[in-house]
């Protein structure tokens, strides 16, 4: 390589235009590459030339559009990105991927990607910004020509689901205000307003309510950090980057009622002194995000968002910020550095977002979920929420069952629920020909678990006694799934949504994906498990944040129940 | 405000505010880092500074953590020997076994750290070249990324110490790479060869082109020195082999630029032993001969004299010019190369003794 010639060229008047339709701000870079990438003029020149106009490092731009997966720097055309999450690879995901390169010809670009969350439509792909599935090899040619598969219908309640959250699925037209406001919507913030926000922190704390992200720490303890944090501005932000696979909740959720959401939002604002809230939703819920962006419009039209809600002095503004394909945006300092237009790394904590979050200001930052719960909880009170189980955790929690149950698919269930309950209660039982071989609970970083553990009730403390409750995934494998396959899947999905800041997991967690591919090629070597046991023993003790610490929870449960079977892929 | 703790069950004193790692380097107490620097914001990244503290069930990371009263750190448990040990053979896994041929050897933290634990290229490592080496074309700074150990020092030197903000961290996880600008030569990225970034590289992914292959670290002597060319006054290392100068080398201890250099300083010193360098004053014959201006046969030729006949030729010029035509017939012109003090010197030189104020200086251009 040679030094070329360097020639300063003014910034081109298209990218000019482009970057001051999004208002030129940093925070707004991750929509600029969005519009350059759907306009397939996405390249290094581009990216140096937006830098340009930003005022920023050219270096940092191109930091920020090769972290996020959805965006590309090489040509491609119309992108069918194939799912393939560990859901989606046990329904033959890689099969349909073939298929799908051998038929779409020159005008596609077929691409994989991690868990699309469609996990209830596996095998699924994105088409676009369109969801389809269940795709199969046979009907390729249709996928093709514009059908894309049937929607699960959740309308009807499950035998024995407690519906709170779900209460209005199917019965509301979630493009209307109207149609919420009918149902309920907001009467939760009109209670709120007519109280303090010292009240509402209080009910909220005393309901008990436990974040639904899956570390189940107190939402009203977090709120009142925040309300007593110093500082004029101050934020809520709705984590709605739910890239785990086996989770697909908040995705429903928005579909079902996006104003539960919003409504939600609006309270934890109130209780905490915030005017503005942010949802960031993962780049492959286009759909979502324009719902709640619909939601949002209506919302302000009729004075239950933006200025002086309802005549009282309050005013909370929602934004919604759409990602682009990364995993690791879930952790919240990392989210929040993707909100800020950064590559989408974790922070250091302390300070916690509580104290120094978006742009240095004290923030909530909570699962979708956990809003959504609010409005019930400031309706109805927690005497009401406290009694819709007799289990010691309260309120009503979204799961999802998968695999190989006769029934798969969300449901919504008080706590303390067992493994047992899961599948035969809510899953109609094990498919047909289909015997309990082990589960993955929780989600892609929860605890793959032997029969040993079917009876334990499940809550937020579960994981000490060896099987967590995470953010409500279950994935029920029979014997025909090897735990040593399934758990290749999941490396593969850590390996590939790494963000690669700190070693532990940037090499770990490839080296235990290519381990795990040797012993299922059958070139298992002696020393491979205890390799395994070491690498995870590591991203435990010594990763950077709590994803990567989260890779040793199926790693060490799923060396713990099956050591003998992994022993058994040693050879030599 | 000083904090009480005990790091491995030594009682010892340090700042409120201090992190783990400051105040067991305070107190002589040695941790090992590879990201940290203590001239750059500490990121935590590599995780080799790792210590365990009690009540923490995970192992923290020194060079972030910050101290807290009655804190108790155990630098080498075996926890975290085991887990320095793994981090340094994922490093090293991703590092191509070339320390027999590489530059920096001798020099490398990475080198060092796996002498000290032990630590060898596993065998699944190391399985070829991922990158180009020597794969830009900076005539000064020599890039191998196959040695780049992701902790990301460059970049942080280049923004915050040059503020150029040449390097980037682009794609992620296993993919991670350092780029100059989006992707491209170091130049087009507007890098003006300061080499920051090689100062403070701790493998040999970032080294000096000039002299590459010349001598590692073992086989100069070092010998500090000021900068000779201009009035800032940084200082160095100059890199001596035999009794040549092959390169130069930040020094930390440098009262004025620290480990901060700008081209000129760092890579410009192969005048020091060019053939064309004038070593001695030299006048024109017909001068030193006292005859009339002649560029005429040997009449225009350099005799090498000694500084007392130079000098005394000059003021003598000088003299006789002021007389016959006037002060305002001579004009100084001074370096950007002198120190402050000889540029004020000299404008009181042409001001007061001369009586002219004919005094320019070539930074002005």
């Amino acid at each position: 390589m040679t030094n070329r010639r360097i020639i300063y060229k003014p910034i081109p008047d298209a990218i000019r235009e482009l970057v001051h339709k999004h208002g030129g701000d940093r925070s707004d870079v991750l929509e600029i590459l969005r519009d350059l990438d759907r306009q397939q003029k996405l390249n290094p020149e581009s990216v140096t030339d937006t830098a340009r106009a930003l005022g920023l490092p050219a270096a940092e731009l191109f930091g920020v559009a090769t972290f996020y997966s959805m965006l590309s720097l090489a040509p491609r055309k119309n992108v069918i990105r194939v799912c393939d999450g560990p859901v989606c690879s046990e329904t033959k995901a890689a099969a349909l991927r073939q298929a799908l390169e051998a038929q779409a010809g020159g005008a596609w670009s077929i691409e994989r990607s991690s868990c699309l969350g469609l996990c209830d439509r596996a095998p699924a792909v994105l088409v676009g910004e369109q969801p389809a599935g269940p795709v199969q090899v046979e009907t390729v040619p249709q996928l093709l020509q514009g059908w894309r598969g049937d929607l699960p219908d959740y309308s009807q309640a499950r035998q024995g689901e407690v519906r709170v959250m779900l209460a209005n699925a199917g019965k509301l037209e979630p493009d209307s205000i109207d149609s919420a406001l009918a149902n309920g919507a907001y009467a939760g913030l009109s209670k709120a307003l007519a109280s303090t926000p010292e009240a509402v922190l209080g009910l909220v704390e005393a309901s008990g309510l436990q974040g639904r992200g899956g570390a189940g720490f107190s939402v009203g303890r977090k709120w009142r950090f925040v309300a007593q944090a110093k500082g004029d501005q101050k934020y809520i932000l709705c984590n709605a980057d739910e890239s785990e696979p086996l989770i697909f909740k908040d995705r429903l959720l928005i579909d079902i009622d996006p104003h539960q959401v919003l409504e939600g939002m609006a309270i934890g604002g109130y209780a905490c002194g915030a005017s503005e809230g942010y949802i960031y939703i993962r780049g492959e819920y286009a759909a979502q995000a324009r719902r709640l962006e619909r939601a949002i419009a209506q919302a302000e039209q009729k004075g239950w968002l933006g200025s002086n809600i309802q005549g009282t002095p309050f005013t909370f503004n929602i934004h919604v910020h759409l990602g682009a394909g990364a995993y690791i945006c879930g952790e919240e300092t990392a989210l929040i550095e993707s909100l800020e237009g950064k590559r989408g790394e974790p922070r250091l904590r302390p300070p916690f977002p509580p104290s120094r979050g978006l742009h240095g200001c004290p923030t909530a930052v909570n699962n979708l979920e956990s809003f959504a719960v609010v409005r019930h909880i400031l309706n109805k009170g927690t005497d009401w929420w406290k009694a819709l189980s007799s289990y010691a955790v309260p309120g009503t929690k979204l799961y999802m069952v998968l695999g190989k149950v006769r029934r798969p698919g969300l449901f919504e269930a008080p706590f303390g629920l067992t493994l047992r309950q899961i599948i035969e209660e809510f899953g109609g039982g094990m498919a047909d020909g289909s015997s309990f071989h082990f589960a993955l609970t929780g989600g892609a970083a929860g605890t793959l678990v032997d029969q040993s553990l079917l009876d334990v009730p499940i809550d937020y403390g579960s994981s000490a006694r060896g099987i967590s409750i995470g953010a409500g995934g279950f994935l029920v494998c029979d014997q025909t799934v090897a735990p040593v396959s399934l758990l290749r899947e999941l490396m593969h999905f850590f390996a590939v949504e790494s963000c690669g800041k700190c070693t532990p997991c940037r090499v770990g967690t490839w080296r235990a994906r290519e381990i795990l591919g040797h012993m299922l090629a059958g070139d298992g070597r002696p020393g491979d498990v205890a390799e395994l046991r070491a690498l995870s023993d590591n991203l435990l003790l010594a990763s950077f944040c709590g994803l990567g610490q989260s890779v040793s929870v199926p790693l060490n449960s799923a060396l713990a129940h099956f050591a003998d079977e992994f022993q058994s892929y040693e050879h030599g | 405000m000083s904090v009480n703790l005990t790091v491995d069950q030594k009682k010892i004193q340090a700042q409120a505010g201090q992190t783990i790692l400051q105040a067991a380097r305070e107190n002589y107490i040695d941790i090992p880092t590879l990201c940290f620097h203590k001239d750059l914001s500490p990121t935590g990244n590599c995780r080799i500074c790792m210590v365990e503290v009690a009540g923490q069930r995970l192992l923290q990371a020194a060079c972030v953590t910050p101290i807290t009263e009655g804190m108790q750190v155990e630098t080498r448990s075996p926890r975290v020997v085991q887990s320095r040990k793994l981090n340094l053979e994922l490093m090293l896994a991703n590092h191509p076994q070339d320390c027999l041929t590489c530059d920096v050897s001798g020099e490398c933290e990475l080198q060092d750290l796996a002498y000290d634990y032990k630590v060898n290229v596993p065998a699944w490592g190391a399985k070829g070249t991922r990158y180009l080496p020597d794969s830009d074309p900076n005539p000064f700074i020599r890039v191998d990324m196959n040695r780049c150990i992701l902790c990301r020092r460059c970049v942080l030197a280049c923004a915050e110490i040059q503020g150029r903000d040449v390097w980037g961290v682009a794609q992620r996880g296993f993919e991670e790479q350092i780029v100059a600008g989006a992707g491209t030569t170091l130049l087009e990225a507007r890098c003006e060869s300061c080499g920051q970034c090689v100062a403070y590289c701790p493998t040999g992914a970032l080294s000096n082109k000039l002299n590459y292959g010349l001598a590692r670290a073992h086989q100069v002597r070092k010998v500090m020195t000021t900068c000779a060319y201009c009035g800032v006054g940084c200082q160095f290392d100059l890199l001596v082999k035999g009794n040549r100068v092959i390169g130069v080398s930040s020094n930390p201890g440098a009262p004025v630029n620290g480990m901060a250099l700008c081209v000129k300083g760092r890579y410009g010193y192969d005048y020091i032993h060019h053939p064309d360098r004038v070593l001695t004053p030299q006048v024109r014959r017909y001068l030193l001969e006292g005859r009339q201006k002649s560029r005429t046969g040997s009449e225009w030729d350099w005799v090498k004299v000694d500084w007392q006949v130079a000098l005394q030729l000059t003021a003598g010029k000088l003299a006789s010019t002021r007389s016959s035509f006037g002060a305002d017939s001579i004009g100084v012109l001074t370096s950007a190369k002198c120190t402050n003090e000889e540029n004020y010197l000299m404008n009181k030189f042409a001001r007061q003794v001369i009586g002219t104020n004919n005094i320019d200086h070539c930074a002005r251009l």
